[in-house]
């Protein structure tokens, strides 16, 4: 029995690996299937038992088994949609640096210096925010709840970025970038709107022995 | 689907079943081949039920430990049979290639 004990021991060590909210509702039905399953007078793990409880438990804590409801399923596209949006500025503003200084400078050359400042600032920030798109789409996927006040205050930048180029005049010189601003606006808004609605935030935060 | 899977789903088609049933039926099933391992097999039951395709049957309390019965919901019989179909039409096709002569005699 002492055996049993030891053994007993051994598994939850293993299993304490395990997601809190599998482990509420499953722990002692796993063990009970790991104790039947074991050898007679067993007392430690075996190599392969503890590889494969380790492997399941990196699995599930890797890629949580919940439904993702339907809003965020989009919610992450959108997010994906966002970095493509960013990556398609970016490609513009690098592929029309020459000619749109050109243009500027014909016309208007004393606001060669904003045209400038506005061209340095996207191509600096945009990998930056397509990083932060990719990094929110997947912390989102996987019901991250620290995603969504992190997602919404980076919308939040984005609206403050969107005032600040109203406010300098980047659309009169760049209406191109304002379209893309507008663009990746709404996807921001819709896809914070989207991971903020209630059916969202059940897979954010799943009850523990969920049936 | 990825075999284990199948042959857990396969277990459950005939009736409810607790974990170590689950791995007695599969063993049974695939001849000896397939040994799931407590850990693989509850990766794929908690899939399984976030997706739909088993759920809870019954609990029962057998020397003071808790047993669940898992059975096959609606979703889980239609995706089960399909992947059967499916395999059993690639089956078919290889045997008929490799044994043109008896096509069509035995599938």
């Amino acid at each position: 029995m002492s055996e049993q004990v030891a053994l007993e021991r051994s598994y939850r060590r293993i299993l304490a690996w395990y997601p809190q909210s599998f482990r509420a509702g499953s722990e002692d039905e796993i063990l009970a299937v790991l104790l039947a399953t074991a050898e007679d007078g067993q007392t430690r793990v075996g190599l392969a038992e503890a590889w494969d409880l380790v492997r399941g438990a990196v699995r599930m804590r890797l890629w949580p088994a919940a439904p993702r409801p339907r809003s965020v399923r989009v919610a992450v596209k959108l997010m994906l949609a966002g970095a493509a949006a960013e990556l398609a500025a970016l490609i513009t503003v690098i592929a029309t640096l020459g000619s749109v200084r050109a243009a500027v400078a014909a016309r208007d050359a004393t606001a060669m210096q904003a045209v400038h400042l506005h061209q340095v600032t996207i191509i600096a920030l945009a990998p930056v925010a397509i990083g932060m798109w990719l990094w929110l789409a997947w912390a989102n996927g996987r019901g991250q709840d620290w995603a969504r006040p992190l997602s919404a205050a980076c919308f939040g930048l984005i609206s403050l970025s969107v005032i600040a180029g109203l406010a300098q005049g980047a659309a009169a010189f760049a209406p191109a970038t304002m379209i893309a601003a507008a663009v990746v606006w709404t996807l921001g808004l819709s896809s914070v709107a989207l991971i903020l609605t209630p059916a969202a935030g059940r897979y954010y935060r799943p009850q523990p022995a969920q049936q | 689907m990825q075999e284990a899977t199948f042959l857990i789903l396969t277990a459950l088609a005939d009736g409810s079943q607790h974990g170590y049933g689950i791995i007695t039926e599969v063993r049974h099933i695939s001849e000896g081949r397939v040994k799931l391992r407590a850990g693989t097999l509850y990766t794929a039951l908690d899939r399984l039920r976030a997706d739909g395709l088993i759920g809870v049957d019954r609990e029962e309390i057998v020397e003071g430990r808790l047993r669940r019965y898992y059975r096959l919901t609606p979703d889980g019989t239609a995706v089960l049979a399909e992947e059967a179909a499916r395999l059993h039409a690639n089956a078919t096709a290889a045997l008929r290639r490799l044994n043109p002569g008896l096509a069509g005699g035995t599938a």
